[in-house]
């Protein structure tokens, strides 16, 4: 049956539109700070840096790597080049240095295997090169347990959050679309008097609360999205249009996905149930 | 292999041409009793005429006739159905077979009238296509003409009594209820309308009309009822039936 857009329906339509828009925003929050604290986390667990003291020289440096291939914890080693000292230096907010100015650092960066706890890797891998013949001191070692905790504390707080607040959208997602149902008691009512069941006139309204949801729900997204690209092009410069679609993965579609689904879903059920409300009111008088 | 029927005294009523019978019916809302001991019945091809002052329990009756009342005692048969015994979904398939115009009707005022007539064939699961042409049938049949395009909060009081009734036709009920079909009428107007439903009862139709005008029974040939402080008496012992015969 047939439902003209009125005002009430329009000024719905856009209270479905911002809770999914604020539900989807806080998903891909959780998200990027999944991300960051995963990227924080496997830095903080699997990176080092070596300084080789003695003796000195690119030839010291080279048999220091080779025995760093050798040696316990290290996944791989590689000298660090003026270029990426330089490059460290920017990220880190000194000031910008060039390259060809800077000093023979003598310095070795690691990717460190995933420890057994407890183990002393910085002790490790010294006393390895010492065997080898080379005196180094491990100048950035491997975060302690407890960094590497509280960046997994952080990420769970972080998607537990969002999965409380998109609880929160889609409670009043469904208090809304009762409204929907109230707005809609005239036709309930008639369909009551012409012999519809509460089933019957439950499922008309709550389908169109359904479908209200789900368009709204995607409008939400959409939207959502957009202002989430233009966030990270604003603060992230270096990142360009074409470079987006790599940096995405699976998961991140999940807060665009189920979004507009709880949604369309909340609605319905909101809807449903009170239209069945009215539909019990009408049909009973006494 | 003929099953042996099993005998169901409501539906051998029904199938007798008996659309209604109350037998010592009483019902009201909450604590208070407004029907008392109500015996009233209603057959096939039959308009019957329940007239009486206002508050006298007439639209109380229309609402246990349409099953929004249940009754509290005395037994209810409606179209071959003891509605204190039927559960919701049965109820619901009963109600789908009456046709009800109330004294003030409730429409989905933003659709038009033509939209709100086809309601019932929407229900029904009809297409536009297959009801257009029996819905403009009703829409001259009653006479809102042009004014069935219009929403229907733009109608006259008028009008929306004629699409009230238009739309308890549309679905070929077997039995038609108006509460104070003409209320607010002139009398010309309510004589028209009058008219009209009794023109129900030659398509099979029972029909039972609640009302204060009780010179609405010089317009057809009625059986006369009358209500009074709950109390339902009948007037005259018979009417003459149109030839129709419940299917």
């Amino acid at each position: 049956m047939k439902g003209e857009p009125i005002g009430f329906d329009r000024a719905l339509f856009w209270t479905l539109v911002f809770a999914v828009f604020a539900a989807v925003a806080a998903g891909l929050g959780a998200r990027v700070v999944d991300r960051l604290a995963t990227g924080y986390q496997e830095a903080a667990t699997n990176y080092a840096v070596v300084r080789v003291i003695a003796p000195e020289g690119p030839y010291a440096v080279a048999a220091a790597q080779v025995a760093l291939s050798e040696a316990p914890h290290v996944s791989s080693a590689a000298p660090m080049t003026r270029g990426r000292a330089a490059a460290l230096l920017r990220n880190w907010g000194g000031a910008p240095a060039n390259a060809d100015e800077l000093p023979d650092l003598s310095l070795i960066e690691l990717e460190l295997a995933p420890a057994t706890p407890g183990a002393d890797v910085a002790g490790d891998i010294v006393a390895a090169l010492a065997q080898a013949g080379v005196t180094a001191e491990v100048i950035e070692a491997p975060a302690d347990g407890a960094s590497a905790n509280m960046a997994a504390r952080v990420r769970t707080i972080a998607s537990w959050g969002a999965v409380a607040f998109g609880a929160v959208m889609a409670v009043i997602v469904w208090l809304a679309a009762r409204g929907l149902a109230t707005r809609r008691r005239e036709l309930v009512t008639v369909m009551c008097d012409l012999g519809a069941t509460r089933a019957q006139a439950a499922s008309r309204i709550g389908d169109e609360a359904a479908m209200l949801g789900l368009s709204a729900g995607g409008a939400g997204a959409v939207l959502a999205v957009i202002v989430a690209v233009v966030l990270l092009l604003l603060a992230a410069p270096e990142v360009s249009l074409q470079a987006l679609p790599a940096m995405i993965r699976p998961l991140d579609f999940a807060p665009l996905v189920a979004a507009p689904m709880i949604a369309a879903l909340a609605a319905g059920l909101g809807a449903r149930a009170a239209a069945g409300d009215i539909h019990a009111q009408a049909a009973r008088l006494g | 292999m003929v099953r042996p029927r099993v005998s169901n005294p409501d539906l051998d009523l029904y199938q007798s041409g008996t659309l209604v019978r109350l037998v010592g019916v009483n019902t009201g809302y909450g604590a208070s009793t407004v029907l008392f001991g109500v015996d009233f019945e209603a057959r096939v091809g039959e308009v019957a005429l329940v007239t009486g002052p206002a508050a006298a329990g007439k639209t109380t009756l229309t609402h246990l006739l349409r099953l929004a009342l249940p009754p509290r005692s005395g037994r209810t048969v409606i179209l071959g159905v003891d509605v204190a015994r039927a559960g919701p979904d049965v109820r619901a398939e009963v109600k789908r077979r009456i046709g009800y115009i109330a004294e003030d009707p409730v429409f989905v005022e933003h659709w038009s009238a033509f939209d709100n007539i086809a309601m019932p064939l929407r229900m029904g699961g009809r297409r536009a296509r297959d009801y257009h042409d029996d819905v403009r049938e009703l829409v001259d049949f009653v006479g809102i003409g042009e004014a069935a395009d219009l929403p229907v909060q733009q109608l006259s009081g008028a009008e929306r009594r004629r699409t009230a009734i238009a739309r308890a036709l549309a679905s070929k009920p077997q039995l038609i209820l108006a509460d104070d079909p003409t209320a607010n009428m002139s009398p010309a107007d309510g004589r028209r309308v009058a008219r009209l439903l009794a023109e129900m009862r030659r398509v099979g139709a029972g029909v039972v009309i609640c009302s204060q005008d009780e010179s609405l029974a010089e317009c057809a040939q009625m059986r006369r009822w009358r209500i009074d402080h709950g109390r339902v008496t009948q007037v005259d012992e018979a009417a003459p039936q149109a030839e129709a015969e419940v299917e």
